[in-house]
This record gives C-alpha cells, sequence and structure tokens, in this order.
C-alpha cells in the first residue's frame, strides 16, 4: 500500500521575510562570485546578487539553501548563526592574535655574492664592523622574548650569516635558554646561501636543531647568472651544501627559495625541473622584491608584473603536471591563497595579511640595533629610506617600538577593509594590504590599486586559482587538498586490462 | 558588443541617471579606471550626471569604455545596497568575533612586557622602562 507525506514546505516552511548578512561579490566566468566576511565562496548564475538585493530570489531553489548554509542571508525560519559565523571570522583573523611571531636577525651584512637582485647592499666578506655585536644581541633576543607569542621563530640572516657563525654560536643557546624559561616554543632557521657552509658548522646546525633556508634560482646557467660569486660556482657549491645539509642537518629541515629576475622568465618549466631534480617537494614562484639594491639594478633585472603573471600561471599548469605524475611539489603561493580560499583558516604569511602582518607579526633587528618592521622595510633603509625603522634595541622597548610614528603610521594604512579599491572588492578575505610595498612602489603606504603590482598580482592570482575551482576537475583538486592537508596525492586511475 | 578603444587624448562622454546610480557608486568606478583616464564629472539638469573620461595613457586596459564603466557603476550600486542593509550586522558579527582580542577596550590589563625580564631589579626592561619613564 502506498505511502503518502506531507508536502516539503511542511518540513522547511517558505520563509515569509529574508535578511542578507554581508558579503562581496564579482563577475568570474560568466557567473557571479560571492564571498562572505569569513572568506567562504559561492558561484551563483548572472542575476543572482540583483535578485538578493531586490528580495526577489525565489526562496525554494537549492541555490537559496546554499546561500543561507554558507551565511550569506538568513530567514524567519532560522537563526542568523552569527556566533558560529564570528567564530569562522576569528579563525581566519587568527594571525593578529598573540604578539609577534618571527623575529629576524640580520647577524651580518657581509657576503661573497653580489647577486644582481640582492635586497641588501651587500659588504666585503672582511669586513667586520657590519657585524652584529652581542651587545646588540642580548638587546635584541630581550625583545624578542618580550612578545606574549607562545610559539616564537628566530630567523638569522644576513648578507650571508655564515660568515657571522660565532654570532649564530652565541644567538643559539641564549634563545633557547630563554624560551625554556618562559615555557614558549622556538623555531631556529638560518638562511644561507650555503656557498662557505663547512661539515662542522652544518653539525651544530643539526645539533642545535637549526633548520636551513636556502637559495635556488634554477639550473645552472641562470642560477650562476643571478647570483655572482668569485669563480662563478654559485650554483655548484649551492647544490653540494644542499647535498651536506640534508645529510648532516636532514632532508625535512632543508628547504630553498627561488627569486625571479627577468632571466627567469622564459625558463619556469626548467626552473621547477631543476627542483624536482634537486628532490625538492615545495616550490615558490616569487617576483623579484621592488626594494633596496633590487632597485638600482632594475633594468637588469625588472620585468612587468604581466610578464610575472604569465610565468607564475605557466609554472602552476607544468607543476600540476608533474603532481599528476605522481611526484609531489607543492607551490607555496598557491598554497597559501587556497589556505585562504578553501579552509576556514588564515596563515601566517605577513605579505597577505589584514592588518598587514609587518611589526605586528615580523621585527627585524639589524646587525647595527635598528629595528624595522620587516624585511623589505630594512631593505629600504639600505636606499636611506628610514619610513619604516621603528627603534633600536639600545633604547627602545616593545612598547615604544609598536607606538612609535613609524609603526602607527603604517597601521593605519594596514587594513585592506578600510582601503579604497579593497573595501568593496571580493577577494579581501584573502588578500593583504602591505602598505611598505605601496610605499616602495608608489610613495604612498595606502596605495593605487588600479595601477599597484601588489594589487595586479593578487587580483590576478586568486582569478587564476578560481578557474581551477570553478571547473572542479577531480585530479587538480585532489592534488590542491593534498598540498593543503598533507595527504597523499590522488592516486592515478589504472584502467582495467 | 563593438569595441570602442579611444586613443590618447580622446574623450568619451557617459550620461548617467543620478536616480540610478549614486555619485559615490560612480566615483569609486572612476577610481578604477584611473589609471587610464583621467575624468570629469559634472551634474546636469534634471537628474543627468556627466562623466567625461578622457584617455591618459597610450594603452587602455578597456577595451569598450562605455559598457565597462556603466556595468561596474551598476556593480557598486549593487554593493551599496547590500552595504545599506548589512551594516549594523556586520558591526555586530566584527564585535563578537574580535571582542575576546581586547580591541575593543581602551588599554589592555596586566604585564604588557615580559615578565620574567620585569621581576628582575637588574632586568633590561626595568632599566630601558625607568629610563624612558
Amino acid at each position: 500500500m502506498p505511502r503518502t507525506f506531507y508536502p516539503a514546505e511542511n518540513f522547511a516552511p517558505v520563509p515569509n521575510s529574508v535578511s542578507l548578512l554581508p558579503f562581496r561579490f564579482t563577475r568570474l566566468f560568466g557567473k557571479e562570485l560571492l564571498v562572505n566576511e569569513a572568506g567562504e565562496y559561492l558561484f551563483a548564475p548572472e542575476g543572482t546578487v540583483h535578485a538578493l538585493v531586490s528580495g526577489s530570489f525565489a526562496a525554494t531553489t537549492e541555490l537559496y539553501k546554499d546561500l543561507k548554509a554558507k551565511h550569506f542571508l538568513y530567514d524567519d525560519t532560522s537563526s542568523p548563526l552569527l556566533d558560529i559565523l564570528a567564530a569562522k571570522i576569528r579563525t581566519k583573523f587568527q594571525h593578529i592574535y598573540g604578539g609577534t611571531k618571527l623575529h629576524i636577525f640580520v647577524v651580518t651584512l657581509r657576503c661573497e655574492h653580489s647577486c644582481h637582485y640582492c635586497q641588501v647592499s651587500r659588504q666585503g666578506a672582511a669586513k667586520g664592523e657590519f657585524d652584529m655585536s652581542t651587545a646588540t644581541a642580548d638587546r635584541a633576543l630581550a625583545l624578542m622574548f618580550d612578545s606574549p607569542a607562545p610559539h616564537l621563530t628566530l630567523e638569522m640572516q644576513g648578507g650571508e650569516p655564515l660568515l657571522a657563525f660565532d654570532m649564530i654560536r652565541y644567538l643559539v643557546p641564549r634563545a633557547k635558554a630563554m624560551a625554556k624559561e618562559r615555557g614558549k616554543m622556538l623555531d631556529l632557521v638560518v638562511t644561507t646561501n650555503l656557498a662557505v657552509a663547512t661539515d662542522e658548522m652544518l653539525q651544530y646546525l643539526a645539533d642545535e636543531g637549526v633548520k636551513v633556508s636556502t637559495s635556488l634560482d634554477g639550473p645552472a646557467f641562470l642560477h650562476n647568472q643571478n647570483r655572482p660569486r668569485p669563480g662563478n660556482d654559485s650554483y655548484e657549491r649551492a647544490i653540494d651544501g644542499i647535498a651536506r645539509a640534508r645529510k648532516i642537518v636532514g632532508v625535512e629541515n632543508v628547504a630553498a627559495l627561488m627569486t625571479t629576475t627577468s632571466a627567469s622568465l622564459d625558463h619556469v618549466e626548467e626552473i621547477i625541473d631543476e627542483y624536482v631534480r634537486q628532490e625538492f617537494h615545495t616550490i615558490f614562484l616569487r617576483p623579484i622584491s621592488p626594494y633596496g639594491f633590487a632597485v638600482k639594478s632594475r633594468k637588469r633585472t625588472g620585468y612587468e608584473m604581466a610578464r610575472f603573471l604569465e610565468f607564475y600561471k605557466r609554472g602552476l599548469k607544468h607543476i600540476l603536471e608533474i603532481n599528476r605524475s605522481g611526484y609531489r611539489l607543492a607551490e607555496i603561493y598557491t598554497q597559501i591563497l587556497l589556505t585562504k580560499i578553501l579552509t576556514p583558516y588564515g596563515t601566517g604569511y605577513v605579505d597577505l595579511q589584514s592588518p598587514a602582518g609587518e611589526a605586528w607579526n615580523v621585527l627585524v633587528y639589524n646587525y647595527d640595533g635598528n629595528v624595522f618592521a620587516s624585511d623589505e622595510s630594512r631593505m629600504l633603509a639600505e636606499m636611506r629610506d628610514n619610513t619604516f625603522r621603528l627603534g633600536n634595541v639600545h633604547k627602545d622597548t616593545r612598547r615604544t617600538l609598536l607606538t612609535s610614528d613609524a609603526a602607527l603610521a603604517m597601521f593605519e594604512s594596514s587594513c585592506n577593509q578600510t582601503l579604497v579599491g579593497c573595501s568593496d572588492c571580493a577577494f579581501q578575505a584573502y588578500c593583504g594590504a602591505d602598505p611598505i610595498f605601496h610605499h616602495a612602489t608608489q610613495g604612498d603606504m595606502y596605495g593605487h590599486r588600479p595601477s599597484s603590482d601588489f594589487c595586479a598580482r593578487n587580483m590576478e592570482s586568486i582569478k587564476h586559482l578560481f578557474s581551477y575551482i570553478a571547473q572542479d576537475d577531480p585530479a587538480t583538486m585532489g592534488i590542491f587538498w593534498a598540498w593543503l592537508t598533507g595527504r597523499p596525492l590522488p592516486s592515478l586511475e589504472v584502467p582495467c586490462a | 558588443m563593438d569595441k570602442e578603444v579611444p586613443g590618447l587624448g580622446s574623450t568619451v562622454t557617459i550620461e548617467l541617471d543620478r536616480t540610478l546610480f549614486s555619485a559615490e557608486a560612480v566615483l569609486k568606478t572612476c577610481h578604477w579606471f584611473s589609471k587610464d583616464f583621467a575624468f570629469e564629472i559634472c551634474a546636469r539638469e534634471g537628474a543627468c550626471l556627466s562623466v567625461s573620461l578622457t584617455v591618459k595613457q597610450a594603452s587602455v586596459a578597456s577595451e569598450c569604455v562605455r559598457a565597462d564603466f556603466i556595468s561596474m557603476a551598476t556593480d557598486f550600486t549593487l554593493r551599496e545596497r547590500i552595504e545599506a542593509r548589512t551594516t549594523s550586522i556586520r558591526e555586530l558579527l566584527l564585535a563578537k568575533a574580535f571582542a575576546e582580542a581586547g580591541v575593543l577596550e581602551d588599554s589592555p590589563e596586566g604585564v604588557f612586557g615580559d615578565p620574567i625580564e620585569e621581576e628582575k631589579p637588574d632586568g633590561l626592561f626595568k632599566i630601558l622602562s625607568n629610563a624612558s619613564g
């Protein structure tokens, strides 16, 4: 005997009134992309936003349920679930909690390389006056541990920090003792080109749990072109150093970064293949920074952002092909953006934070005691622009650094929620503000987004990633999720025999 | 739609109905076109707003200036309407989200600095605080 049920409306009554929750939108690929305050997104047919605003949207559709589930609206049959949405927003903005996490110590300006794009004014390898003193190191450590952050990272860089190895040996045990006394977690990193790394140095890093971050710009012809040094053997030394560091410090503790110069633009596949050949599982396709010494050599190394974006897109396509073949290789910028788009979380990447992460999440202690809001601020100072010099370790406290005129001016322009061009942008939740970049490139911390390279790069990169998301190819999305979760790559389908 | 790529120095004039497009929405649209164009905006008799866009650089991103401008102004008008209907709830949401961060308070309670360093009679921050105070 057939059973009859009450109509669906008895279980889910049609609402009498519908209220909107805040969201932003843009038009992509013939659809409307809606993004709420927590960064949750929904693709909807053209006309959806107008229908929502004019109150003509049909509450009986599947799309209505999706809009309700993703906090774009609520009605009289349900709660607006404000506490849940607030918790999601708080999760996305986790980076503003806890105080400064990354502390960069410039232990020396000395370097034996003379890279065209180097962002700092390098000094000769013998000039000891460009080394950090123990008095400066003590003060910088005290400031670092004054941060309320429960998990701190001490990054030792230069110049070439291994040329001041005594300072590394001075900093590491003291930082560890201070962390232990305060019950804080501590990560230690040295950023080195590895050209002067001896096995004894590497053994010390291994014994003390110091991770190694190095540079690899691509195959030999490109790396040596970008990174000249006496003997023109930067690549050979880097490869040798990476091999020894992996053996002594551990494969998982050695990472590499690349910088894209104009010479790199036609070789993205070769650069990526070099990372695979060297058995790296991450690569960061980074544009050249418009700071410091890089500005002087712009004609030799610079390029238009449009060319970089073409480089990035071609590179990402190649990286996805490599992943499809079974070799795991994640592109870091893509991973950062996808984390913001696809997961409830933000990231610790300061360039894409709002409020901007400079000073708030990173402080740089220069060899001479000057404290900067970021590494980029220090590079500007090398070009005699001290706009972002917050103070000096020998006379300032954390309070005076973070309430300095330099910091306050920067903070004021550090929220993309309030910036012209950003305040209405659908990608706001995924992007940042970067007042230092805009000061350096446009002479204005607020910046002019229609002509900003920062905006062009992020708008286009995010649109490009949404093109993959809109296609929803299971293999590609499987790779993306593998990068985000650490899970294995999706297995290749093998046809039955 | 026909492409309309104006040359350097040439001007495109667009007339908009002020009952449909607010000055705010038009100004936001002008902002996004300001890389390529200079603007002159004036209110005509009746409900008409006249926007003249003069090309200021050789290469212009937009191929259909008039259509792109009106389309963007329409979107900014929609955004204004969304904002008007959601401002109060947005403020409430953000207040709920960040209440625990202490950002709504005038000054944070408790010790601002490193408690271990501050407890030491000869601690660096005791010295620095005294010096600065």
